[in-house]
């Protein structure tokens, strides 16, 4: 029988304590426990960055960290950028500059581009290459995400 | 799903007497390597032993003799650290070309060096600036030059129940130039097709290089060249350092081709440390 362990948390503002199973990445856990399937699976290796997620702040690929390690800490998903009903400044300039053509990459793409607007509120072009450089967009679609990126960067 | 047990341990007392009664039982810093590893069957444990929660290992300082790093310190600090970008410009190059930004923020140093890849992107530098590794064990401490501590592909000096408890870049720091250059297929997220490190204090140079042979090598015989024979000429010193290499083919390059790209790497290194 898998074991299972109780974690407590915070995600996307919210405490939560939930049992998690030993061996469940904190991706699986994301979208088949907390059914937040905004983070999307894609190589569960680390090599696309589909599954970027806050952890404390920071982004992670959630394939490669486990559930049972998210006791205390905060997480946010890409549910969790939109507040009461708006959506998010860069969520906006995603659709805005058409940053994207399928869409399997944007949350994983606009958590990275999160995260670096949050340490770095006016990136360059390099800084934005260096802090993507782990999110792959098979559309092609890079050029139109650092558009959206710099259009909501705080000029 | 994969089966295993985790616990996770708030002192080392804890971690070695649970490695003492468990076969099979893993640390986990990062896990980035390790967690890749379970889901490809590289790695089979029955137990994970969480260790990136204890405050002794996130040491990051500088001090009297050098440069501490904890073995649960994120390449990311280690690419940021004030000291390291100063003093070990090789060291912060090579942490920064690891994997992308998110498992940067995860991996850690001491995880990219006991993964034992030949092509691990902070081993070369590490040679380059003659960095020391701390073991630690139940009974005993050791320190070793890291020269010692890689013995293969995937395989380090360290014996069961021992753990790497943290790397030293010890004083004093060469007073010169150093450099990290990498050969990959991609810009990000791959591993070194072919690394060099270039360190250079007073005229002489440290060179080391990465993914040409089972472990991280020293180009000795272009140090011996530029250090005790005074060769200038960087074009023809670099051709030495086919004495000290032996690559392997596979999907990221040819033999003949990591031959070719570490010459062309130490000549740019020693140009770029030593001048043109």
């Amino acid at each position: 029988m898998t074991k299972k362990v109780i974690v407590n948390f915070t995600v996307n503002g919210d405490h939560e304590t939930r049992e998690a199973e030993v061996g469940q990445t904190l991706l699986r856990f994301i979208r088949e426990e907390l059914h937040l399937t905004g983070t999307k699976e894609g190589c569960e290796i680390g090599e696309c960055g589909a599954c970027t997620v806050l952890l404390e702040g920071k982004p992670v690929n959630s394939c490669l960290v486990l559930a049972v390690e998210l006791e205390g800490k905060e997480l946010v998903t890409i549910e969790g950028l939109s507040k009461n009903g708006e959506l998010d400044k860069l969520q906006q300039a995603f659709i805005d500059k058409f940053a994207f053509q399928c869409g399997y990459c944007t949350p994983g793409m606009i958590m990275a581009a999160k995260a670096l607007l949050d340490r770095n509120p006016n990136p360059t072009d390099q800084d934005i290459n260096v802090a993507l450089s782990g999110n792959l967009c098979r559309c092609g679609a890079y050029q139109e995400i650092r558009e959206a990126i710099k259009a909501s960067a705080i000029k | 799903m994969l089966s295993y047990d985790y616990v996770k341990c708030s002192d080392l007392k804890q971690v070695f007497d649970v490695l003492q009664i468990h076969d099979h039982a893993y640390l986990l810093a990062g896990g980035t390597d390790l967690l890749v590893g379970m889901r490809g069957g590289k790695f089979a444990p029955r137990l994970l032993v969480d260790i990136k929660g204890l405050e002794e290992l996130k040491v990051l300082k500088e001090n009297a003799a050098g440069i501490t790093i904890g073995a649960a310190v994120t390449l990311n600090q280690v690419a940021a650290f004030e000291p390291i970008v100063k003093s070990a410009a090789p060291l912060a190059a090579g942490a920064h070309s690891v994997g992308s930004y998110p498992i940067r923020n995860r991996a850690t140093l001491a995880g990219n060096l006991c993964n034992a890849s030949p092509a691990a992107d902070t081993a070369a530098p590490l040679y380059s600036l003659a960095a020391v590794i701390n073991l630690l064990g139940p009974d005993k401490q050791r320190s070793m030059p890291i020269g010692e501590f890689f013995l293969g592909p995937g395989k380090t000096a360290l014996q069961n129940g021992e753990l790497v408890h943290s790397i030293l870049i010890p004083k004093p720091y060469p007073a010169g130039k150093g450099v990290y250059l990498k050969a990959s297929r991609t810009g990000s997220v791959d591993l070194a097709t072919v690394g060099v490190a270039v360190q250079s204090w007073g005229g002489k140079v440290r060179i080391a290089v990465g993914a040409v042979a089972p472990t991280p090598v020293r180009a000795l015989a272009v140090e011996k060249a530029v250090n005790e024979g005074g060769e200038k000429d960087w074009t023809k010193v670099a051709k030495l350092v086919h004495d000290d290499i032996s690559p392997i083919t596979d999907l990221r390059g040819s033999r003949e081709y990591r031959y070719h790209i570490a010459e062309v790497l130490v000549r740019r290194g020693l140009e770029l440390t030593m001048g043109v």
